[in-house]
């Protein structure tokens, strides 16, 4: 039985530039945790997932930025933490769902300790942030031994817990499209108390244009092996004139697009009773 | 091997120690250097009863809360941090911990610690929180006696003093 108190020994390395650290998980590999604010690594070591090294970014000058501009977008560094998102006012004007995502994500304690490109790096299926920055189709930069290289988050998500992320590359940072007239996004969450993981989540971000939903774009947490998109709702959403006989429909499309499991937090049965609701919320509270 | 050499200021005293990599603040503040009033109450981020406050490098946004019970010990060489035990001036409580007293807004005391330190960075960032505002702020707090009621009343009660004193200032 794992002590709660004590982690399991690792060596700690402290790498002092992005380069170090790539040099340092070419050489461990997936023997090796990268660490931002550490409120993931350390959980999962008082659960007893040992691991040899950990390698913490705490050194890494210039990675702490959220940087927005009109015309370029935003741009989160990897250790930005999840309260200096959720205190940047463009974040909170131009990106909703990405807003809220951050802002009740567990505690004061822990937003100010934990980063946005780690909730997406930890592919949790709950993850908050994650969920709605897949519905606002963010980009991953990574630094590797042989350069950058930036994806898609649509090509991040692979299964439970395994993501495009190369063993020796280190995510350095999270990229937002430039906001554009017409798109509105919006987040939501279902949990017992404020600071536990998502029963389930849902993020939306759609284009509007004179009532007709031009595109969209709707993500799931917590209702598969990975964060989810549901691409059979955002079709039948897309061309149309949004009404309650769409939203009707898509809240029908969704079941046969997730596959919820009972876990500790909840039940397959409640999950896919209320999934369709959160959607259409979601929805709802985008447009306004 | 995998021994840090690091210093940190904790309440305005300097501590040069060595520390294992994967001893966390909490583990070093309690077990190393007798700083007993943080408390361990979860291990995982969930109760604050470790609830510190650390100086952020970028001077603007003033100290921050963390649990140090999620934070490495090595990974914080260098900074400034402040428990319970700092709060006032030469040994007198401040304004909150006075109210907690005041107020019986402790029971068993275990998750006064945190409480008080999350509570003075609330009203330092906001001094005019409303009543929701200290819910929100206090999120991260378990107590598992007052049910909370008492705790808030002492943050008014702080806050009622707070604003009184500046004024006399």
């Amino acid at each position: 039985m794992p002590s709660s108190r004590i982690l399991p020994e690792f060596e700690l390395l402290m790498p002092q530039s992005v380069e170090e650290a790539v040099k340092l998980l070419k050489k461990y590999k997936a023997k090796a945790s990268v660490m931002a604010g550490g409120t993931d690594v350390v959980v999962s070591g008082t659960q007893g997932f040992a691991t040899e090294a950990v390698i913490s970014l705490a050194k890494v000058p210039g990675l702490d930025y959220v940087k927005f501009s009109k015309s370029g977008g935003l741009k989160i560094g990897a250790l930005a933490t999840l309260q200096m998102v959720a205190d940047s006012a463009d974040v909170k004007k131009n990106y909703p769902a990405l807003y809220k995502s951050a802002a009740i994500n567990g505690t004061p304690q822990t937003r100010n300790m934990g980063t946005v490109v780690g909730n997406v790096m930890r592919a949790s299926p709950s993850g908050d942030c994650a969920c709605a920055l897949l519905a606002l189709g963010a980009k991953i930069v990574f630094q590797g031994p042989n350069g950058k290289r930036e994806i898609s988050i649509d090509e991040f998500f692979i299964d439970y817990k395994k993501t495009a992320r190369k063993a020796d590359e280190l995510a350095v940072e999270i990229k937002l499209p430039a906001p554009k007239t017409g798109v509105v996004s919006a987040f939501n969450r279902i949990t017992r108390t404020t600071l536990d993981l998502s029963k389930i989540n849902a993020a939306v971000c759609l284009t509007v244009s004179g009532g007709v939903c031009k595109s969209a774009r709707i993500a799931m947490g917590a209702v598969a092996p990975k964060t989810i998109r549901l691409i059979d709702s955002e079709d039948l959403l897309k061309g149309q004139k949004i009404s309650d006989a769409i939203l009707d429909a898509i809240s029908a499309s969704v079941g046969s697009q997730i596959s919820p499991i009972d876990d500790v937090r909840s039940t397959a049965e409640y999950r896919r009773e209320v999934s369709p609701v959160l959607v259409r919320r979601t929805i709802e509270e985008a447009i306004g | 091997m995998n021994k840090h050499p690091i210093t940190l200021t904790i309440n305005n005293q300097e501590y040069s120690i060595t520390v294992a990599g994967h001893h966390t603040l909490l583990q070093v503040m309690r077990d190393q250097l007798d700083l007993t009033e943080v408390k361990y109450g979860c291990g995982r981020g969930e109760c604050g009863a470790c609830t510190v406050l650390v100086d952020d490098d970028n001077e603007k946004s003033g100290r921050k809360a963390i649990d140090a019970c999620l934070a490495l010990a090595a990974t914080m060489d260098g900074k400034k941090l402040t428990t319970a035990r700092g709060l006032g001036e030469n040994g007198d409580l401040n304004a909150v911990q006075q109210a907690f007293v005041d107020e019986s807004g402790i029971q068993c005391g275990f998750c006064t610690p945190g409480m008080v330190v999350k509570s003075t960075d609330l009203l330092e960032k906001n001094p005019k929180a409303t009543e929701e505002e200290i819910r929100f702020g206090l999120e991260g707090n378990i107590c598992r006696c007052t049910g909370y009621v008492k705790i808030v009343d002492s943050v008014k009660k702080a806050q009622k003093v707070m604003t009184k004193n500046k004024k006399k200032k």
